[in-house]
Formats: structure tokens, sequence, C-alpha cells
């Protein structure tokens, strides 16, 4: 069998995973084909998808889709689940580092509307409890706690409030009123040291004053106190320090992995597959050890790919800087359909990328962590991290996404167009990209095309 | 060498023919869109040729443009509508830097540089507030031609405001507006205005004069003055701005211009 690197459709993947098990395939637990994700669990939208042709691939696949049957299997083994809501990496490092803690995300169920092609009904529950369309499609957590068939009923649910997203406090408040009890904690808006303060760095070149570092380990340490409770066992430095050490080591393969994928002249693994890797940073999947399997897996693919010079698209690939997740994952496949590929993402995960601080006191390296989120600073910000990496990766171009609803903030897509325009002077255009794209993909895939040619006339200077 | 371009737009199909040795536009033709668009881009292509005494086999390559590119089968290739606006728009105003086109479905705005290079752009095809079907709506309910409805715009005194961002919704709006007596003149400039507006936040801060406006809307007489009030800034319309989509795709068919 041919295995040069390639996407393949699902029924491509039936053929190339019976030819894989016959070469004798190794897989973990929660292995098996692709398509058994839409028999049992109805993810219908992997039928419109392409995957990478890599074991790698359909390992990394395998462990995103059984996160439910992973929390179910730690709830019946007596492990104790946290719902960490609204935290892209914070509150996910405190409660690993606790043993028989598993921390997931229950936001991420904004993802199974779009896998499930609607068939769950879960957006349309969830206007029917008051949270409609104009909400962002993490709505759909909302039903999903209720009919209990996408998570298990976490043990403690932890969110974050304040400097984070309105629409999402709002849900986080109607389900606290449905009878989920959570823990809040507050995150200040990040703002730069004024002159006279103490000024504290954080990760990503970022600065904030020692007072919001100081608040934001106050709220964190409450929330360590009640994992503590919950584990009957204290969450005291040593045990977190452990814990950042743990999720550094996932945030050191991912950063190997994006810098062997996104700087190779032929891109080795596709984007969709990037998307989902990098999510893993969040929460580990529900489970770090093996976040750090499948990393290595795909990082080993991906070198191995470079080392050979080969790659799912061809180094005359237009080179495009991806910002903010997608709601149809199609569009990932888009992109190098039309003849682009990725050399770099800011998936609005940036900081839980970053390395945390491991030489100052864990709650506080936490804290800095936490206020170096893009979501919980100015824009601008983040648009200076995206043009310093957009220049790190030889960006030719700029997709910036929206998904309808989800408004972190109501300008950040002409803010971050105009500060790459000014500063680096790419072109850049904002895709709006609904859950089920369909009738929409044509006119994307327009934008997508206009964006590629402007950026390979560009090449001819 | 003769070579073609092929507009397959939401309202019209346009089609250039252009002789690279004489540098010239050798024929132009238009038609409207329907529902088989292949059919009906087929026809025109053929009629373009017959009246320019050509034969198919003298063409050397046909691009298509426009959204409904993919269908016109016929085409040896397709570049996207932005790039080909680009080119037709730079090869008859050169100076320009920046290009508004508003068409029957979308609207755009170019960004261009010194040679005619795209820079950035913009592109509205999720609402039809900032598109020729705003007007096409009001034609409708005026019962109306797209012609008469220029005209009248023209005779405005005091354009109404008409606040709705939604087409659908700006009807309820008009409704309202005839039911109180407003003179019609003045709802056709309010809507040429709505337009106008829409199509300024779309270009947010690209616009960097010369701008020149093209598209089936730019033959509205009303319209570019509208677009001037609003961006504070002169508005040229380019020449036969239905023909620059296609006089473009056939500038990329030359491929002579050292952008392929």
């Amino acid at each position: 069998m041919n295995n040069r690197p390639r996407k393949l459709t699902l029924s491509e993947w039936d053929s190339r995973y019976s030819q894989l098990q016959r070469e004798g395939l190794s897989e973990p637990s929660y292995g098996g084909p692709l398509r058994r994700h839409l028999i049992e669990q109805k993810d219908f939208r992997l039928e419109q998808l392409r995957f990478d042709n890599s074991p790698a691939a359909l390992r990394l696949w395998n462990f995103l889709l059984t996160e439910n049957d992973r929390l179910r299997q730690a709830r019946a083994n007596g492990d104790k689940i946290v719902g960490t809501m609204k935290d892209l990496g914070t509150v996910p490092v405190m409660a690993y580092s606790l043993p028989r803690v598993r921390a997931f995300y229950p936001d991420g169920a904004w993802w199974t509307p779009c896998l499930m092609e609607c068939s769950d009904k879960l957006l349309q529950q969830a206007e029917a409890m008051g949270i409609d369309a104009s909400f962002c499609p993490v709505r759909a957590m909302l039903p999903a706690f209720q009919n209990g068939e996408h998570f298990p009923r976490p043990d403690l649910l932890v969110c974050s409030a304040g400097a984070v997203c309105d629409d999402f406090s709002a849900i986080a408040q109607r389900l606290e009123r449905l009878g989920h009890s959570i823990l809040w904690w507050e995150m200040p808006r990040r703002r730069p040291p004024a002159a006279g303060e103490i000024s504290c760095p954080l990760p990503g070149h970022l600065a904030a004053p020692r007072i919001q570092v100081d608040a934001v380990q106050a709220e964190l340490r409450r929330v360590s106190r009640a994992l503590g409770e919950l584990a009957g066992k204290s969450l005291d430095d040593a045990r977190l320090s452990e814990g950042i050490r743990a999720a550094n080591q996932v945030r050191r393969l991912l950063d190997a992995l994006r810098k062997t994928v996104y700087c190779a002249r032929a891109a080795p693994l596709p984007a969709l597959e990037m998307l989902v890797a990098e999510m893993l940073a969040i929460h580990f999947c529900s489970d770090r050890q093996e976040s750090l399997a499948v990393l290595d897996g795909l990082l080993a693919e991906a070198q191995a790919r470079v080392r050979r010079d080969e790659g799912v698209v061809g180094p005359e690939a237009v080179r495009v800087f991806w910002v903010n997740p997608v709601a149809d994952l199609r569009a990932m496949n888009l992109l190098e359909d039309l003849g682009g590929r990725l050399c770099g993402s800011d998936f609005m995960i940036t900081h839980a990328l970053d390395l945390i601080p491991e030489e100052t006191p864990p709650l506080q390296a936490l804290a800095c962590a936490a206020l170096s989120d893009p979501m919980v600073g100015p824009t601008i910000e983040r648009a200076a991290r995206i043009a310093r990496e957009c220049q790190a990766g030889r960006a030719e171009a700029v997709v910036i996404s929206r998904i309808p609803g989800a408004s972190h903030c109501a300008r950040e897509g002409e803010i971050i167009r105009s500060c790459l325009r000014q500063q680096i002077g790419l072109p850049a255009i904002e895709l709006e990209i609904p859950p089920l794209s369909d009738a929409m993909l044509p006119a994307i895939g327009s934008r997508l095309q206009a964006l590629i040619e402007t950026a390979k006339s560009r090449r001819t200077t | 060498m003769i070579c073609a371009g092929i507009d397959a737009g939401s309202r019209a199909i346009k089609s250039v023919l252009f002789d690279t040795d004489s540098s010239q536009i050798l024929a132009s033709a238009l038609a409207d869109q329907g529902v088989e668009q292949e059919r009906l881009a087929r026809e025109l292509f053929e009629e373009l040729l017959s009246g320019a005494r050509l034969h198919r086999a003298q063409i050397s390559s046909v691009v298509a443009t426009g959204y409904g590119r993919n269908t016109v089968g016929f085409a040896d290739t397709t570049v996207t509508e932005i790039t080909c606006q680009a080119r037709g728009v730079h090869r008859l105003a050169p100076d320009a830097r920046t290009i508004i086109e508003i068409g029957g479905q979308d609207s755009k705005v170019i960004s261009l540089e010194e040679g005619g290079r795209v820079r950035d752009f913009a592109m509205n095809d999720r609402c039809a507030a900032g598109s020729g079907r705003f007007l096409e709506a009001l034609a409708s309910r005026l019962n109306m031609s797209w012609e008469d409805l220029a005209e009248l715009g023209r005779h405005s005194k005091k354009p109404a405001m008409i606040s709705n961002t939604c087409v659908v919704f700006a009807e309820t709006e008009i409704i309202g507006l005839l039911a109180q007596g407003a003179p019609l003149a003045d709802v056709v400039a309010g809507v040429q205005n709505a337009i106008a507006t829409r199509v300024s936040a779309l270009a947010g801060r690209f616009v960097s004069p010369p701008v020149y406006f093209t598209g089936g809307v730019a033959l509205q007489p009303g319209m570019a003055s509208a677009l001037e009030e609003v961006l504070s800034c002169p508005v040229r319309v380019v020449s036969r701005p239905q023909f620059t989509g296609a006089l473009g795709a056939a500038l990329s068919a030359t491929q002579s211009d050292g952008w392929h």
C-alpha cells in the first residue's frame, strides 16, 4: 500500500484500516476503524471530511472521539470528574495534579452538533431552554448537561467569569439555575501595568500589573482548595509543581509538532489534524498521559515525512496563518484543496501552548498563564502576537474565521486585519463558518481561493 | 493570439474576446443568467464567436470567473472575481488603488498596489443589503425596470432614511414610506444610500484614492454619488462596468501579464 502522505475519505480509511491491520497495526484500547464513530455515535460529519492516512492520525481521531467513553470509565472506576468551563488550560492543569481526578471541558460540547450534523438536536434544545442562535454554539453544552448523553455529570463544576465571554457567562448562569452548582472564579481584564505599578511578565511576551496576578492567584487558591477537598488530598505546591511539569511536557511536544509541521517545506500533516492536535492542550482530552503518546506519534510521523521531504500538499502551497477554530471542520480540508497550507495558527488557545513558568511559585505561575489568555486582554495584543508568528512562519496570507454567535470581541477581526496590514502587509480575510456550512461552502471556497490567488500574485515581485 | 473571458455572475453572464496582438477587446456580449448556467454561458460564447466571425479553435484559452465559474465546463481554467476585477479595472484605469464592485449578489472592495496587484480585499456575500439585489427588490416592489429606477433616483430632493440593514425587513420599511406618501425618487435614493453605507462599512480602512466603481450596479447613476458621499472621496465609474470581470478573465487567459 502507498504510505505516502495523503488525505483519505472515510471510505478510503476503511480499506486503509484493513490493510494496516493485516500489516500488524498496534492500537490502544480505544482504537478501531474511524467509521465506528459514525455508526455508534452518529458523527455524520466524518463522512464529509478527509483525514490524514497515517496510523498516528488514526490514533488522534480515535482519542478525540472516545472522550465520552473515557469519562464514563473514569466514573465507573471511582475517579473524580471536574468540569472546567470557560477555561482553556489553567484549572485542568490543577485538576490533573491530583491523583484520580479527571478534568474535562464541557464547553467542548459545541463540537457535538457540528460532528453529528445537528442530529443530536442540542442546538434546538438549547433554544427551547431560552438560549437561541444569537448565542455562541457553546450553548449546546446546556442540554448536554441535562440529557447526560454526551458526558457524565461532573463531581465539581468550575467556571471562570469576568473578562471572559458574556455569552458563556449567561449560559453558565442558566446552567446553575438548573441545579448544577458552579464554583466561580474571577478573571480580571488584563491591562498593561500603569506607571509606578509592579509589572509581572506573562507568557507570550505579555505583562500585567502585579495586583492582577495576585488577584487571580487568590482566586485559583480557592479553586485549589475545592479540588483538594474533592480529591481528599491537599493540592500543595509540590503536587502543583509536578502537575505543571507534566502539562509542560504536553506543551513542549505540541510546540515541537507545530514547529515541525508549520516550518516544513511541504506540510507533513494536514491543517485539520493540526487543529485537533492543538486542542489537546486545553484539557488533554481527559487523559494527560495518553495525550503525550498521541502527540509523540504525530510528531514522529511528521518528522519522518519531513526527512523524506513528503507532504500532504506540495511546497508550492500558499502559507496561510489561521486565526480562531472553525465550526465546520471541512473548512480546514478546503484550505489544502484550494492550494493552501497551514504555517501557523491561533486557535484562541495560544496561552495553553505557552510553557507555564516552572521557576516561580506554582499558583503564581498558573495565574500568570491564565492572565495570558488572548481573550482576556486587548485584541491589539493578540494581533501583535499573530503578526510575530506570521513572520516566524513566513505566512503569505491570513484567514480569520468566525463562528456565528461567537463574538468575543465584535471588532476583533477588523482589528487583527488592520494590525497585520500595517505591520507586515499581509492580505487577510474574515470568514464566517457556521456549524453546518453546506450552503455557504461555495462562497467560503471562493474567498479562500481569492486569498490564495492574491498571495500567489504577490510572489512575483 | 485571441483569448476569452467568461464572467458567470448571479444576474448576468458576460463574455469578452481579447486580442493580445493588438491589445484590444475584439468583442463582448451579455446575457441574463438563469438555471441552466452551462448552456447559457455556452450559447453566449458561441454567439460572441459568431459575431466576431471566429471559431472556437481560434481561441487560445478561455478563463471563467464569477460565482458560477465552476459551471462553465468549456473553460480551460477558473480564476476568482477578485483577481479578474483587479486585472480588468487595472487595464482600463491603471491609476486605480481601490475598486468597489457591486454586483447582483455581492459586493467587494479591492485594494490595489501600484502595478495593479491585489494588496487586500473584502467581500460581502452573506447579506443582500450591500448588493444590487436590494435595488432589484425595490424595482420589483415598485413594478419598475432597473433603468427607470435609476432615472427616478436622480430626481430625489431628500433621500429617505432606510434604517434596516436587512433587505427583507427593509422592504417593510419601504412599504411604510410609500404608505406615508414619501416621493418615489426619495425612496430610491434612500435605498442607494443604504447600499453605499453597507459598502463603506465593508471598505473600512481600505479606501485609498483613486477609487473606481465597477459591476452592474455602477450603471445606476445615483450610486457613484452615494458612494462619494459616504466615502468622502471622488468615485469614478469604470467604462462598461459590467464587463471588467470578463475582461480580467480574458487577460488572465492571455497569461501575458506576468501574474500567473
